[in-house]
């Protein structure tokens, strides 16, 4: 690797300009502070915890129809209790943040997945689930969440649970997104500090672990 | 610092030393031999960087994407395969893009890396082992490789400098496969893994102990003790992990011999025409990319072990046509990354410790050192060599958690005791596992990029089935249910723990580098990081490799006084 190598390579641009600087130079170099381009958002400091509560927030990839339907499905997998649940903490606005920047397998997945939950209601209750009854809402993710496994009729393994596995991509994203929310974080009882003193370890005597 | 010296333009002197490379190594050479009373210029090919940007305490949910930020996956599909690499920091590691490198269709190598001031030293895993003469001496005691030129008597004294300016926190155990060394206090164990170590001890005779880890326990050389709040790969700002940049790189500035440039992408060694001499190195400056030479009477190569040898690969003269340094042709050879894979995780039910959200976070975790095929076991029958583990247990929300609804919230919270344990392996030196210059290929800057051409093979995979159902019986013997056992080998380079490519030896015809890590073929030439490694071992290196570079700038500066440079 050579000077002339390096000046076909076309990198080099005012290469005899470069020693015409003095102690300047030696102490800019040193010290030259990071362009902000060369920082994460969260190395500026950036703080996004409210961009999603944003007034007039739009969905970027979800339809009106299927953001209604995540809110309702993530209202039922995660629902407030004594604590928040996950509509609350705008489960459904983080999802569509993702997913709109997802590569388009996982959108479709996503949306596969949403697609089955009203295919499955539409079979059995006539309606999309947005508009089925609470109950009956109940009901059909029950019936996804506890596949019955073998048959019992005539003891063969039933296959693949299909529905189940639709069930568990929407439960793990919308617990995914309810958990790394604010509202998670304090569910979890977080109180707020970066650090709580030693890390102690087991003060037990031996054989009483527990 | 004097005026006189400093008032000078850094391209226009000649300085003794020329380091390349800021990281874990590269911080010692800089701080020893500026200490020392030498001129030294330290080349780093990132930014400098600032506590400032430090982000350990900020909480996830004020990243935008939660650390699923789509810039990460555009900008560093190759980095992201880190643990490390997260939302908050991934500016200080490579953009792939800028950074190509090659590889065969079929071996595919994950090469982790970054470019900033203190390199991967902002971001390492920080524990540190030492190796033993079963390590150095191991071509002696089974046949395979060849020994290291140096025993661990020689290299001893040096673990000790650099153990008790690191500050490594850890427990002496008198294990035969890894000295104990100059401990601070050793972080505390959980229950699950005191209950893990004492079971292990009494069924196998396998010594469990707390990691060993480069993290202060109390306050140390002006560093604050850990607050353990976890994350130090996002920085730390009471410096309790070691880094180089407010370690040994503000060292060698303070003593007023070390002039840092930032943005230097060195792309060759330069020679003395006529004389087996180098002089210095060519950079390529990453933000302008001006092309800059700087001069020296002794060139140290501590880029990274892959990075050093391209260094040297580019380097090409026409008494060495195959890269400098390269008579022996091992220059690029016998490249090493631990094999990983093998382990095992489980539950341990009848804990009933509950998880805590305000728990503080212990940065580490536990080790079990290597007890196959060790002096005091039989060989086995299967593999040479071993490996060792690292793990740990301790009370985790179950975020798995069956269901849906009040219940699922419910056993989330309830969660579950979870306890596990993962195998570094030895990666055996191998003349086909290499790197060589991709004659089609460049970097942002012009300069040739790598193909890297590595499998781990039969022995590694041995080894990892091994490491798999030794994990699990040992997670029965502490009364885990569930256990989840993983037998596969990782491809290479996830072990983040590349060595050799320019190997020590006493022998030019058959390695690159002597004893003190001084090519045999250009005497002011030096290679001081992992690619010195003549074997891997099982333990994580970068203390050997900090070791290994003090003792060498221990040899340089003895030679600078008798004027032998």
């Amino acid at each position: 690797m050579k000077r002339r190598e390096l000046l076909r390579a076309g990198v080099l641009t005012g290469a005899t300009a470069a020693l015409t600087s003095s102690l300047s130079m030696a102490q800019s170099a040193a010290q030259t502070t990071a362009q902000s381009s060369e920082l994460t958002p969260a190395q500026r400091g950036v703080d996004a915890s409210n961009d999603l509560s944003a007034t007039g927030w739009k969905p970027l990839f979800l339809d009106e129809h299927q953001s209604e339907t995540l809110i309702i499905l993530s209202d039922l997998i995660i629902p407030a209790t004594d604590t928040p649940g996950a509509k609350e903490a705008l489960v459904n606005r983080y999802i569509d943040l993702l997913l709109a920047a997802e590569p388009r397998e996982s959108q479709k997945a996503f949306l596969n997945s949403l697609g089955y939950l009203d295919g499955e209601s539409i079979r059995r209750c006539k309606a999309a689930f947005r508009y089925l009854a609470r109950e009956d809402q109940d009901d059909l993710l029950h019936a996804l969440a506890f596949p019955t496994g073998n048959s019992g009729w005539t003891g063969e393994a039933a296959g693949p649970d299909v529905g189940h596995g639709h069930f568990e991509l929407l439960k793990q994203r919308i617990s995914m997104a309810y958990y790394s929310s604010q509202i998670g974080a304090k569910e979890l009882g977080w109180d707020g500090a970066a650090a709580h003193g030693l890390y102690q370890g087991c003060e037990h005597s031996e054989g009483k672990h527990k | 610092m004097t005026w006189a010296y400093f008032d000078k333009d850094p391209l226009q002197q000649t300085y003794d030393a020329v380091v390349v490379g800021s990281g874990a190594t590269g911080g010692w050479a800089a701080k020893q031999l500026a200490e020392a009373g030498l001129k030294v210029v330290l080349l780093e090919a990132g930014r400098a960087v600032n506590p400032k940007e430090f982000t350990e305490h900020m909480p996830g949910y004020k990243l935008k994407y939660r650390d699923h930020s789509p810039e990460i996956v555009r900008t560093r599909p190759i980095q992201k395969q880190c643990y490390a690499c997260m939302e908050y920091n991934y500016e200080w590691f490579v953009n792939d893009l800028e950074n190509p490198y090659s590889t065969p269709a079929d071996k595919p190598f994950t090469w982790q890396r970054l470019r900033v001031l203190g390199g991967r030293s902002l971001v390492w895993g920080r524990q540190s082992y030492r190796l033993s003469d079963n390590d150095f001496k191991a071509a002696s005691r089974d046949g395979y490789g060849d020994d290291w030129p140096i025993s661990y008597a020689g290299l001893a004294p040096f673990y000790d400098i650099v153990e008790r300016y690191v500050g490594i926190s850890g427990a002496a155990e008198g294990n035969e496969m890894l000295p104990d060394g100059q401990f601070l206090p050793p972080m505390k164990m959980s229950c699950g893994e005191v209950l893990l170590k004492d079971r292990v001890k009494e069924q196998f005779g396998r010594t469990v102990t707390i990691g060993r880890v480069a993290i202060v326990t109390q306050n140390h050389n002006g560093r604050l003790a850990c607050h353990y709040c976890g994350p130090c790969e996002r920085g730390c700002s009471t410096f309790s992990y070691f880094s180089s940049p407010f370690t040994t790189v503000a060292d060698a500035q303070k003593s007023g011999n070390c002039t840092l440039i930032t943005n230097a992408v060195v792309s060759h060694v330069n020679m003395d025409n006529g004389q087996n001499k180098a002089n210095g190195v060519t950079y390529v400056d990453r933000l302008t990319r001006q092309v800059k030479e700087v001069r020296g009477k002794a060139v140290i190569l501590c880029a990274q072990a892959m990075e050093s040898t391209r260094i040297l690969l580019n380097s090409s003269t026409r008494e060495y046509p195959n890269g400098l340094g390269n008579s022996s042709g091992a220059l690029g050879r016998y490249l090493m990354d631990h094999v990983t894979g093998g382990g095992a995780t489980g539950y341990l039910p009848d804990m009933k410790i509950r998880p805590d959200a305000n728990e503080p976070q212990r940065p580490n975790g536990i080790y079990v050192p290597r007890f196959r095929n060790t002096p005091s076991s039989k060989k086995h029958s299967q593999f040479i060599r071993g490996y060792g583990y690292q793990g740990g247990g301790g009370a985790e929300f179950n975020f798995s958690a069956q269901g849906y609804g009040t219940s699922f919230k419910g056993a989330v919270k309830e969660g579950v005791y979870s306890i596990g344990m993962g195998a570094f392996g030895e990666s055996l030196a191998r003349w086909d596992n290499r790197i060589e210059i991709d004659s089609n290929l460049k970097d942002a800057w012009g300069i040739p990029a790598l193909r890297i051409s590595m499998t781990h093979g039969d022995n590694e995979a041995a080894l990892m089935e091994d490491a798999a159902a030794q994990a699990a019986e040992m997670l029965e013997a502490v009364g885990a249910k569930d256990i989840k056992v993983q037998a596969r080998v990782e491809m290479p380079g996830m072990a983040i723990h590349e060595l050799g490519t320019a190997r020590m030896g006493n022998d030019p015809k058959k390695s690159v580098l002597n004893a003190f890590n001084q090519t045999h073929d250009v005497k002011n030439v030096f290679v001081m990081d992992g690619a010195s490694f003549v074997s891997s071992a099982c333990q994580n290196p970068t203390l050997t490799m900090m070791a290994l570079t003090v003792r060498a700038c221990g040899h340089l500066i003895d030679r600078f006084r008798k004027s032998e440079v």
